[in-house]
């Protein structure tokens, strides 16, 4: 069975990069263009791993985050932050969610889906 | 006597013969005795003379000694007088050397003495001010209440104040701020007080006060508004970062992705311009990357990340970075690395980023055939690290402009060679921010360079 994804970026061709980057990997790919939208998404397809944007519409990748680790349903789903910015403040926010990485932009097509698949426990 | 003849009439008449005998032989002995009474009186008489004589000369010595006593109390009271009158030079001297007018009053507020500086600085005449109230002098211009609250109420409470301030608007001198130290001092026996009043003119004092206040306030101001300007720099760092990089993560990921021809077989044509987008997409994402880690560094912003790092394999594993540009330009890598090269800390990044650029400097600035190198050893309390080329070298006038950043020595290597300019900058000043020291040598044009640095062992950055 494909491993589900769920990409939450606000930015289009992000998401276009990154859900073809994944398919070709063998994922199945859902997208989300803000946070609301991403949680709801996560608690319908349970996906293995959830890739986030930090910054997003309507709130910080972190604080969708935390609505998710306090969800019984998708407290255990690894997430991936992906983001242009890194900020030391930033790397902390990233840090204080469990069972999460880190992936800076741009990313390197050559090696996202490899290190996307890692952060999934077999 | 009387009584001896009416006795002797008695016996005579009791015809007690032998008694009146016996009688007058008492009485002859009796004048015997009188007679040499009178003789010893005599003899005594004598004397008198003598002995007025001594006791004059008892008393002349006596008024001679009281005399010389006093003459000696005059004198002394002359020279007490003499001391006295020095003393009051002496004061006098003291009291007009210093600075500070000073005033004397007595119990009434007259002025009873003033010193030299008290007619310098208030510019008033002795004749207008000796015997004068205090509150009349200068046309009544001391008539200050805060002056008045001192002299009559304070003072016959307290025989001491200091720094009493008050402040006044005199019509010769203008607006005076000024610091009275008032005393009460007994002058002599006779308890007479009088007011000594030391005035001190705090005017500039304060007005310097208030111009520092004023700067500070100023500074504060600034301050405030140089964090602000700093924070809004570093969110606009952020935020450029963050707006550069996001298209630029679309041109180099579907570039990329065409170029691995993931979805499906290029055109050699094709294939070429989507190096060019890509390869071009690499430079303005690193060009990106190290003005934002300049402005980071310049900004204090650039935090080092300590770790301890294996230098001997760290060294190795950077020169197999460069290997395949090396092999291309068919250059010889020399590596000397030291066998007690000692660890070090600092933060791995970074180090490899400057081992990365001096080496690819080296690499772009040595034509074919040409050699390249680095050596490393220990130094003191730190690691000297030394990257070498035969290349291009640095003109001796172009030395002081290598570190200014975007320059390129127009050389034929600048037209080939791929950079931007900042990679020795961003190196210097990273390997300052880990304690270390940096240095560029040349022996001239095309006489190749050496970049010499060191790391301390133990950062001394606290981070």
């Amino acid at each position: 069975m494909k491993k589900k994804a769920l990409v939450v970026d606000d930015n289009k061709d992000n998401l276009m990069l990154e859900k073809d980057l994944l398919e070709v990997a063998g994922f199945e790919v859902f997208e989300a263009e803000n946070a609301a939208a991403g949680i709801a998404m996560a608690k319908k397809e349970k996906p293995d791993i959830i890739i986030l944007d930090i910054r997003l519409p309507d709130m910080r990748g972190s604080q969708a985050a935390r609505i998710l680790r306090e969800d019984k349903e998708t407290n255990g789903i690894p997430i991936i932050f992906v983001t242009a910015s890194v900020m030391v403040g930033e790397k902390e926010e990233i840090n204080a969610i469990t069972n999460s990485g880190f992936i800076g932009k741009p990313i390197d097509t050559r090696i996202f889906a490899k290190e996307i698949s890692k952060f999934i426990k077999s | 006597m009387m009584v001896n003849k009416k006795k002797n009439k008695e016996l005579i008449k009791g015809k007690k013969f032998a008694e009146g005998i016996k009688f007058w032989q008492k009485q002859i002995s009796e004048v015997g005795k009188l007679k040499s009474s009178l003789k010893r009186k005599k003899a005594e008489l004598k004397k008198v003379p003598q002995k007025l004589q001594n006791q004059l000369e008892t008393r002349t010595t006596a008024e001679r000694m009281i005399n010389k006593q006093l003459h000696h109390e005059i004198e002394q009271h002359k020279q007490t007088e003499r001391e006295a009158q020095d003393n009051v030079g002496y004061v006098n001297g003291i009291i007009n050397t210093i600075r500070e007018p000073l005033i004397a009053l007595d119990q009434d507020l007259r002025v009873v003495y003033v010193s030299r500086s008290f007619y310098e600085f208030f510019k008033v005449k002795p004749e207008e001010t000796v015997g004068q109230l205090i509150y009349d002098l200068g046309n009544k211009q001391w008539n200050i209440p805060k002056l008045r609250e001192l002299l009559e109420t304070i003072l016959p409470q307290k025989t001491t104040f200091d720094n009493y301030e008050v402040e006044h608007d005199f019509s010769t001198i203008g607006r005076r701020i000024m610091l009275l130290n008032a005393r009460q001092i007994e002058r002599g026996v006779g308890k007479e007080k009088i007011i000594l009043l030391v005035i001190e003119d705090i005017t500039q004092r304060k007005e310097i006060e208030a111009g520092l206040e004023k700067t500070h306030e100023e500074l504060e101001k600034l301050a405030v508004e140089l964090k602000r300007t700093t924070r809004a720099k570093s969110e606009f760092l952020a935020n450029m970062s963050h707006e550069l990089r996001t298209p630029l993560n679309s041109v180099n990921g579907f570039s990329e992705i065409l170029f691995d021809e993931t979805f499906g077989p290029l055109n050699e044509k094709q294939k070429r311009y989507v190096n060019n987008i890509l390869t071009s997409g690499k430079h303005l994402l690193l060009l990106i990357n190290q003005i934002l880690d300049m402005a980071k560094v310049e900004s204090g912003k650039m935090k080092l990340a300590l770790s301890s790092l294996p230098m001997k394999s760290l060294l190795n594993e950077i020169s197999l970075l460069v290997a395949d540009m090396v092999s291309k330009k068919k250059l010889q890598i020399l590596l000397e690395i030291a066998e007690d090269l000692p660890d070090i800390e600092g933060d791995e990044l970074k180090v490899k980023e400057i081992l990365y650029n001096l080496l690819s400097n080296a690499v772009k600035f040595t034509p074919e055939g040409g050699k390249i190198g680095m050596r490393a050893k220990r130094f003191d309390s730190a690691i000297e690290i030394v990257v070498w080329d035969t290349g291009a070298g640095i003109a001796f006038e172009n030395m002081g402009k290598i570190f200014e950043g975007f320059f390129r020595v127009d050389t034929p290597y600048s037209r080939i060679t791929e950079g931007t300019g900042l990679g020795l900058p961003l190196s210097k000043k990273l390997v300052e921010l880990h304690g270390g020291k940096f240095s560029v040598e040349s022996e001239g044009l095309n006489k190749g360079t050496q970049v010499r640095f060191t790391l301390p062992i133990i950062s001394r950055k606290v981070v």
